[in-house]
């Protein structure tokens, strides 16, 4: 990670007295990681630029409102959370799956090179439930603790894992024949 | 294949996802050495875990506006609540307040000042040269004193 002799909580400081480019630093870090969250949660890469950018400017407008800027990271997906279920809600009646999309995409006779792994993997999070995606996207993919996301989330921890351990239950078996097939 | 001991069996997921303690994680090891079900579940779990792992980051496609960029720019109502709007429009009130205590004199007020300053001035003007003729007048007369006084003696006129 580049940048990291100054700490996350020193540019939240000088951000909220107004020095903008700390915050822009801020930015700098942490703008990959929010726009591939968003990126896998909402499907869509022009969705998922837009909803950054609300994000960091809510961020940024609500900055004072941190109350422990050693959580920056917790309280930014917290953010990205709202936004992206936000649009979710809006746009559902058209993102609902039908039932016999559920096998349809992932190549099930195959032996799979990596870049196809990395396809059956981004279509088998798609056949999740955004609940059951998100929970997946924050662990795996972002390395939350259970009580991070708890917090993310605003659920209790029982509900993370339930959601997380179904996510990975729908995975494996969306997933099994091909990484079989690729060990053998 | 179904574990040998399901009373007992750890949390595989919590294991892969490194969310167990160390005692915890002892004794799952310890469990799985004892149970094939328990061993396959495992792996199939790594192996999940494994496959996702190869879906790479995207880079951004364009850089996140920042602060300093015109997205993040107040909107025209929020000028009204900014500090300098706030001072400029103080400063503006104590100008316009200042002209408000001034308008009480009309303009035929001031011209009449105006006349009077200058008849004033008229007056003292004409005062001083007065001054200045007459003394010149005085200066004349003793001069002119002088210089009969003057005339009469060298004409031996004078006793």
């Amino acid at each position: 990670m580049i940048f990291r002799d100054v700490e996350d909580p020193d540019l939240i400081a000088k951000a909220r007295k107004g020095d903008v480019e700390a915050y822009n630093l801020l930015v700098t870090r942490w703008e990959k990681r929010v726009f591939n969250y968003l990126l896998r949660l909402v499907s869509n890469r022009e969705d998922a630029m837009d909803v950054s950018q609300d994000v960091f400017l809510k961020a940024y407008q609500n900055l004072p409102k941190l109350d422990d800027p050693q959580r920056f990271a917790g309280w930014l997906f917290r953010i990205a959370h709202n936004e992206a279920f936000s649009l979710l809600r809006k746009r559902k009646p058209e993102g609902d799956l039908a039932p016999d999309d559920l096998f349809g995409v992932v190549p099930q006779n195959a032996n799979l090179l990596p870049i196809e792994l990395s396809l059956a993997v981004e279509s088998a999070l798609k056949r999740l439930t955004p609940d059951q995606r998100e929970a997946v996207l924050l662990k795996v993919y972002q390395g939350f603790k259970f009580d991070e996301m708890a917090e993310i989330l605003d659920c209790p921890v029982s509900t993370v894992k339930s959601r997380l351990y179904t996510g990975l239950e729908l995975l494996k078996v969306t997933l099994g024949p091909q990484m079989i097939r690729k060990e053998i | 294949m179904l574990c040998s001991n399901p009373q007992q069996k750890p949390d595989w997921n919590a294991y892969a996802l490194a969310e167990m303690t160390a005692d915890a994680r002892r004794e799952a090891e310890a469990h799985a050495a004892t149970c094939a079900a328990c061993r396959e579940e495992l792996a199939m779990t790594r192996l999940t875990l494994d496959a996702m792992s190869t879906l790479r980051e995207e880079e951004v496609p364009r850089r996140i506006a920042f602060v300093s960029d015109k997205v993040f720019e107040p909107r025209w109502w929020q000028m009204f609540l900014s500090p300098t709007f706030a001072a400029a429009a103080l400063v503006a009130v104590a100008i316009l307040a200042h002209g408000f205590m001034q308008t009480g004199v009309t303009e035929a007020q001031v011209q009449a000042r105006v006349d009077t300053a200058v008849t004033q001035a008229v007056s003292k003007a004409m005062v001083q040269v007065n001054d200045q003729q007459r003394n010149l007048e005085t200066d004349v007369h003793v001069q002119t004193g002088l210089l009969s006084q003057v005339l009469y003696k060298n004409s031996g006129l004078v006793r």
